[in-house]
C-alpha cells in the first residue's frame, strides 16, 4: 500500500509492525509476514541509518523500535495508522491482537 | 598545523568540519562532542557526531574522509592516529521534532567550528533522557548548563511542547540546586 512512497515491500512491512506492536526484530517480523529474513534485516538496517529507528540488544536479539528523536516521526506514524486501517481485517486483527504479555517458559499452551 | 595524532577532539572536529567544506559537504557538530566542548571537557566523549546538512551522497564523504587518512568501518571512520571516532548522524539537524537554527562559532587553531548552541545541546542531551530515561544524558544537559549560559525559557518551552513538563522540572530542579553549591564554592561560568 506504502510502497510507491516507501520505495519498497519490506520497509512497508518493517513499519506498518512496529507501529502496530510498538517493537520488533528481524526474523519475528519476516515470519508474521510469512517473507524471506534477509530484506527484512535490510531495511531495519536502512531505517536505522536513516535515523527512523534505533534498535537494543536483549539476549541475542536486536529489539527495533522507532526513534523519539527523529523529526518527523509524528508524522510518519500518521501516515502508517492511516494505512493501518486499510488493511485487511483479518490482517490488521493478527498485527494488533498479536501476544505481548509474558509467557511461562515450558508452557504447553 | 598539527598532526591528526596531535589534535584535541575539538581541533580535530574543526579539521574535518573545514576538509569538508571544502568538498562542498556542510557539516554541523552535535551529540557528545559538542558536551565536551561546552563543559571544558568535564564530559569526555571519543565520538564525533557530525551532521550532514545538504544530505550528500554518503560516497561524498567517504572519499572526502579517505583524503585525510580516515577510513569507514560499519558506518564509523576511524583513523590510525587518533582514538576519536567520527560519525555522520542522519540528518536534517534537529531537537525533537523542531529544526536546529542557531548555529555557534568556536575558534581552534586549527579553523572556526561550527557546532549547534549550548541551548540546543542542552535540549538534545535532553531529549536522550525525555525519551529514555538516560540518566548521563541528564548529567551532560546538567553540566552545560553550569558551564554555558542557556535560553532555560527556550529550553521549557520546547520541553512542553514535546510534553515533558515533569522531566523537565526534574531538570530544573537539579540545575538550581547545582547552581546554589556553586555559587557557595564561588565557581565561575567559562565560555
Amino acid at each position: 500500500m506504502l510502497e510507491p512512497l516507501l520505495g519498497s515491500k519490506s520497509s512497508e512491512k518493517v513499519l506498518i509492525f512496529i507501529e502496530a506492536l510498538g517493537e520488533g526484530y528481524a526474523r519475528e517480523i519476516s515470519r508474521f509476514f510469512g517473507t524471506a529474513l534477509t530484506p527484512i534485516q535490510k531495511q531495519l538496517d536502512k531505517l536505522e541509518l536513516g535515523g527512523i529507528l534505533v534498535s537494543s540488544s536483549k539476549g541475542r536479539t536486536r529489539i527495533y523500535t522507532f526513534n523519539p528523536r527523529y523529526p518527523f516521526l509524528k508524522e510518519l506514524k500518521v501516515i502508517l495508522d492511516k494505512a493501518l486501517s486499510f488493511y485487511p481485517e483479518n490482517e490488521r486483527e493478527r498485527l494488533l491482537m498479536n501476544r505481548r504479555r509474558p509467557r511461562r517458559r515450558g508452557k504447553p499452551l | 598545523m598539527k598532526s591528526i595524532g596531535k589534535m584535541t577532539q575539538a581541533e580535530l572536529a574543526t579539521y574535518v568540519q573545514a576538509h569538508l567544506q571544502k568538498r562542498g559537504v556542510t557539516v554541523i557538530l552535535s551529540g557528545g562532542a559538542a558536551v565536551s566542548i561546552y563543559t571544558d571537557n568535564q564530559y569526555v566523549s571519543a565520538d564525533i557526531d557530525l551532521v550532514d546538512v545538504n544530505f550528500v551522497k554518503r560516497k561524498k564523504i567517504i572519499d572526502a574522509m579517505e583524503d585525510i587518512g580516515f577510513c569507514e568501518t560499519n558506518r564509523y571512520f576511524k583513523h590510525p592516529d587518533t582514538r576519536h571516532i567520527v560519525e555522520f548522524p542522519p540528518g536534517p539537524l534537529s531537537v525533537g521534532d523542531e529544526p536546529v537554527r542557531s548555529i555557534n562559532e568556536v575558534k581552534f587553531s586549527t579553523g572556526i567550528l561550527k557546532v549547534i548552541s549550548p541551548t540546543d545541546c542542552v535540549k538534545d542531551r535532553l531529549a536522550a533522557y525525555y525519551y529514555w530515561n538516560d540518566q548521563q544524558s541528564l548529567t551532560q544537559a546538567l553540566l552545560v548548563a553550569k558551564y554555558q549560559r542557556v535560553g532555560l525559557t527556550e529550553i521549557k518551552r520546547w520541553s512542553l511542547s514535546t510534553g515533558k513538563k515533569q522531566e523537565f522540572q526534574i531538570f530544573l530542579k537539579k540545575h538550581s540546586k547545582k547552581g546554589k553549591s556553586d555559587a557557595r564554592e564561588g565557581s565561575t561560568n567559562v565560555l
